[in-house]
């Protein structure tokens, strides 16, 4: 007998069954991938780190032999447990060719290096570990063979000293250790045989060597202070800083947690909606099942059973499209990373119960009501004619709008839960939208440069080939500036070319010895950068500090700090803390005309050249791709390129908006497609009646359409509230990890944020739901005579 | 008089599980302009499908309706459309009405959408009152519909017939859902718009209503079997009593 009726009432009510199906099925899917994504983005870090053999802290110096080289140092540490240790050759892209051009796009350091010398391991995409290279092959890390189209069989060549190989590119692998978007120092991985032919070239072993060590200690401070005196090192740090590094990625995988749990809020939203929404039309019928004489847990135990069996069809179609789906959503964040979720087909399976557990439960909540009701419910059609609850909000005699616009208004006023569900679901997606948005703006703003320790220039040149010749005491930092200089004014584009050389001293505050990273620029004034606290240094024995640097070391504007610069032993005093993303916040500045010899430079993040005649964006960007011709270099920026390619982050986050917008999308469509299906339903009556007293089909359709109107716009007043206090809740932490501390200025681009992304959405669910009112055309007025 | 409705031919054919179901079979009659005419007939005959496809509501298959002279066969759905706002008002046996509306904005929904007179919300709103107050519901103005009882509500539904002035009321069991007291009170205020000019046709099963017209057509198989002036009796038993014997003779 139950099953006949529940049979019947499945066919019977086709519409709404169908409909409620549909959100179980995406319910089950989104809470079946997002658990999924959440659990293997959560705690995946350490998992990637575990797989691939990390050490507890590492250093990378051009090798030296004596009393300070790493080696030594390490030997005779307390502090070290054991280490590994890779040669490797340092390389920057000028060594590489691919079709006869320079076209490896990277501008930090490159290392070439032998797999089998490193107890280190490398994955493909298929997170595999690779266990050999074969010669005359090279693997590249990071994502620099994506960057520069290069193809798995291409030949690259590389040229070192007398040394010219060809090589076969054999494809991309994951390194957990520079493999970051920010560390970004691609791995050129070859075979034993191919390194020792380069290995034995006297340039390559006078000036190309160099040393990675791995090693293991349970006090990474501790040994950081012991090797503060060590030689030559270019890189020094702890799991914790490499871990930072990643923070793109933790980005990325922080926003889909957040996807992830909207979702799933959305799902249960509607779910909760739906199964209301259903049971309240059952009234009639309910009423009429305890007129004959069925209990109340009978009528109750029918309802959960349909419920069941639509939960349970439903939940195992939602788990199989889960797959897919979190696969799409958990790609963007395992590009360099390995991530992976062991547990997958089982938490998917556990999912899926809670969605069909959850069902029951706001199935039974729903037919508690069943309870109150009387069988003289159902002569009344569930209206026990003793609810007194104003619905009527508005009222059309005073009120100068259209009736079709009026109706749209007063129905989302006088159904405040059920819109309430719709705008709090349009709202949770456009503000996503939005907040991606103003992030991806701000990672290629301006506003970035002032924390990224720089000044405002025409045009970056990361040149890493010059900065080399410095490094190995090859030219001098001058010399190379009036190189470009001159090529410069030979074409007729005169400009001033200077650049903020990076420098790792160790420093000793309160007995405690650290290796800090510096920055000093001989042509720019101390004044001319940003302070959160303090005074910009006036003297040679003034130094200003990261916020994040002055917390590690603990002290404060006022307090001294020594710096062996050179082998000599200088005391400095803070002046000023600025905030900088550089080397994870970890920063200082040095005095413009403190002299340090231009070997100690370890680095810089580009040349930067001022045009005497002051140009304007548009002569910036023809010069920039003239320059780019002259230097045959294509790693020649203007401002916001340069700092899109600095944060690195800009292009992911654009792509994850984009994923964020189309999900949105799909989500707004659907929920506006279905919620308009079930609102035609359960509306029949009054869409009949309204075309027996005279109203168009194009006024029906503008109705239900305007209701989704006003709900959008009210959804993205909402967000566009919330887009701020969201931005500084969500993004700020993150800035604040890449050393941002105090505060980032957001760029927003009213035209992208508020107008364009909402009006996408907008057409979205106004197309969606014009599209789905067509089917009011199907009920006729007549059909007045046929409602129940 | 006028002919505000002239039915020739009428046919109505619904096809179920691919089975042909003649509702109407070439029905033809008029109404004029000041008549209430009831529709009488067993269940099933094709009363409501009359009144639903003569008022426009439902297409007819063949035949032809003129509402005022225009033949409705001709007109687009959104000129049926108008029709029926401006020049034609609905009783329902159920008293179908916005859920989300007050009884008041309820009775000038009608007014408000269309554009026959000039009027401004208030006055449209004034208008509503009044009518309100001479079916003796204004108290209810403000209630919202599941507030009311049900002879209230039917009055309502009156009053949203009236409120375009229309040329023609249609009426569908308009006191099948209600209990003895309340349907005579409607149909008191039904015969006082007839009385006031106001063109009806009502379907009813109910001998009490139909006595009330001026005319009566026996509906049997979607064919107007007969037709029956009641005439100008005052006295309502006699009415009655004619009608039943008419309706006997007709195998009622």
């Amino acid at each position: 007998m139950y099953k006949r009726m529940i049979l019947r009432d499945l066919k019977r009510k086709k519409s709404m069954n169908i409909i409620l199906l549909i959100f179980v099925v995406l319910s089950a899917m989104f809470a079946a991938s997002s658990v999924n994504n959440i659990m293997a983005v959560e705690g995946g870090l350490d998992h990637y780190f575990e797989e691939a053999g990390m050490a507890d802290y590492y250093i990378l110096s051009h090798k030296s032999n004596g009393k300070y080289s790493v080696e030594e140092l390490l030997k005779n540490s307390e502090n070290t447990k054991s280490y590994r240790k890779d040669d490797i050759i340092l390389t920057s892209k000028d060594n590489f060719k691919h079709d006869g051009k320079k076209i490896m796009e990277y501008s930090n350091m490159s290392m070439v290096q032998p797999l089998s010398s490193s107890d280190f391991n490398f994955f493909d995409s298929d997170n595999k570990i690779v266990k050999e290279v074969e010669a005359g092959k090279m693997y590249i890390t990071g994502a620099i063979a994506g960057k520069s189209d290069l193809q798995v069989g291409d030949k690259l060549i590389l040229s070192i000293g007398a040394i010219n190989m060809e090589f076969e590119f054999a494809g991309t692998l994951k390194d957990a250790l520079f493999g970051s978007e920010m560390m970004g120092n691609p791995r050129m991985l070859v075979s034993d045989e191919d390194f020792g032919k380069i290995t034995n070239d006297d340039y390559v072993k006078q000036y190309g060597m160099g040393s990675l060590y791995y090693i293991d200690t349970d006090y990474p401070s501790a040994l950081e202070s012991e090797i503060a005196d060590a030689e030559n090192v270019y890189f020094s740090s702890g799991n914790d800083t490499i871990k930072l590094c990643y923070f793109i990625n933790t980005l990325v995988a922080a926003i889909i947690l957040i996807i992830g749990i909207g979702l799933i809020a959305v799902s249960f939203a509607v779910l909760r909606f739906t199964i209301g929404f259903s049971i309240a039309e059952e009234f009639r019928e309910i009423g009429v099942m305890k007129a004959v004489g069925l209990k109340n847990t009978s009528i109750r135990s029918l309802y959960l059973a349909k419920y069941f069996f639509i939960a349970l069809v439903g939940a195992v179609i939602g788990y199989f499209l889960s797959i897919p789906f979190g696969k799409m959503l958990i790609e963007s964040v395992s590009e360099n990373m390995v991530l992976e979720n062991r547990n997958s087909v089982m938490l998917g399976i556990f999912c899926c119960i809670a969605v069909v557990i959850i069902i029951l439960f706001f199935s039974w909540n729903c037919t508690g009501k069943v309870k109150k009701l009387s069988p003289i419910d159902a002569v009344r059609s569930g209206q026990t004619g003793e609810r007194f609850r104003k619905k009527s909000i508005l009222h059309l005699g005073k009120t100068r709008l259209k009736s079709t616009a009026f109706l749209a208004i007063n129905d989302v006023f006088s159904q405040p839960k059920q819109f309430a569900v719709i705008i709090f679901i349009f709202a949770l997606c456009t503000v996503f939208v939005m907040v991606l948005s103003v992030t991806a703006n701000t990672l290629c703003s301006k506003n970035l440069i002032g924390i990224m320790s720089l000044k405002e220039s025409d045009v970056y040149y990361p040149d890493t080939q010059r900065a080399m010749e410095i490094m190995t005491g090859a030219k001098t930092e001058r010399e190379t500036e009036k190189e470009i200089s001159d090529i410069l004014a030979r074409n007729n584009m005169p400009g001033t070319v200077y650049m903020e050389a990076w420098y790792k001293f160790p420093v000793t505050v309160n007995g405690k010895k650290y290796n800090m990273d510096f920055v000093k620029c001989r042509d720019t004034k101390m004044t001319e950068y940003i302070y959160t606290a303090g005074s910009p240094p006036m003297y040679q024995n003034e130094i200003a500090l990261s916020e994040v640097m002055a917390e590690k070391l603990d002290i404060e504007i006022g307090d001294t700090l020594t710096i062996n610069i050179d082998g000599k032993e200088r005391d400095f005093i803070l002046t000023a803390l600025f905030q900088s993303v550089m080397q994870i916040g970890e920063i200082g500045r040095l005095y413009q005309t403190l002299e340090i010899p231009d070997r100690l430079i370890t680095g810089t993040p580009a040349y930067q050249i001022d045009f005497d005649d002051d140009p304007d964006e548009k002569t910036i960007a023809v010069r920039v791709e003239k320059l780019k011709d002259i230097f045959q270099n294509k790693d020649i920026y203007d401002i916001r390129e340069f700092i899109a390619q600095m944060t690195g982050v800009s292009d992911t986050v654009k792509s994850v908006r984009n994923l964020v917008l189309i999900i949105s999308l799909i989500v707004i469509v659907l929920i506006a497609v279905l919620m308009e299906r079930s609102f035609i339903s359960k509306e029949k009556s009054e869409i009949a009646l309204m075309k027996a007293i005279g109203f168009k089909n194009g006024s029906i359709m503008t109705q239900h359409t305007g209701r989704f109107l006003i709900s959008i716009i009210l959804a993205q007043i909402i967000a566009a509230a919330l887009c701020v206090p969201l931005l500084k809740l969500l993004i700020d932490p993150v800035f604040s990890t890449m050393g941002a501390t105090a505060s980032i200025e957001y760029q927003f681009n009213a035209l992208e944020q508020f107008f364009i992304y909402p009006l996408i959405i907008t057409a979205a669910v106004v197309i969606s739901t014009f599209l789905t009112a067509i089917y009011t055309r199907t009920i006729k007025a007549s059909d007045t005579a046929n409602i129940e | 008089m006028n002919t505000v409705l002239e039915v020739k031919d009428l046919c109505k054919t619904y096809i179920v599980n691919k089975r042909q179901n003649n509702v109407l079979r070439n029905v033809s009659f008029s109404v004029n302009e000041g008549e209430m005419v009831g529709v009488m007939g067993p269940s099933g005959s094709g009363k409501s499908t009359l009144l639903y496809t003569v008022s426009g509501m439902d297409k007819m298959t063949a035949g032809e309706v003129f509402f005022s002279g225009n033949n409705m066969s001709n007109l687009h759905q959104n000129e049926l459309a108008r029709m029926r706002l401006e020049d034609m008002g609905f009783i329902f046996q159920q008293m179908y009405m916005m859920k989300n509306l007050s009884v008041l904005d309820n009775i000038i929904l009608p007014a408000v959408k269309s554009s026959k007179k000039k009027e401004s919300n208030r006055e449209i709103e004034q208008r509503g009152r009044e009518l309100m107050k001479r079916l003796g519901i204004a108290e209810i103005a403000n209630n919202d519909i599941n507030e009311v009882s049900g002879g209230q509500l039917q009055r309502a539904c009156i009053c949203r017939s009236m409120i375009n002035d229309p040329k023609i009321i249609f009426a569908d069991e308009p006191t099948g859902s209600l209990n003895r007291t309340s349907s005579e009170e409607v149909m008191e205020e039904l015969e006082k718009l007839n009385a006031n000019g106001t063109t009806m046709m009502i379907v009813t099963h109910d001998v009490k209503v139909a006595a009330k017209c001026t005319r009566v057509l026996f509906i049997v198989d979607g064919n107007i079997k007969g037709e029956y002036n009641i005439g100008s009796e005052k006295n309502m038993r006699d009415r009655e009593r004619s009608l039943n014997n008419w309706l006997m003779e007709m195998g009622w």
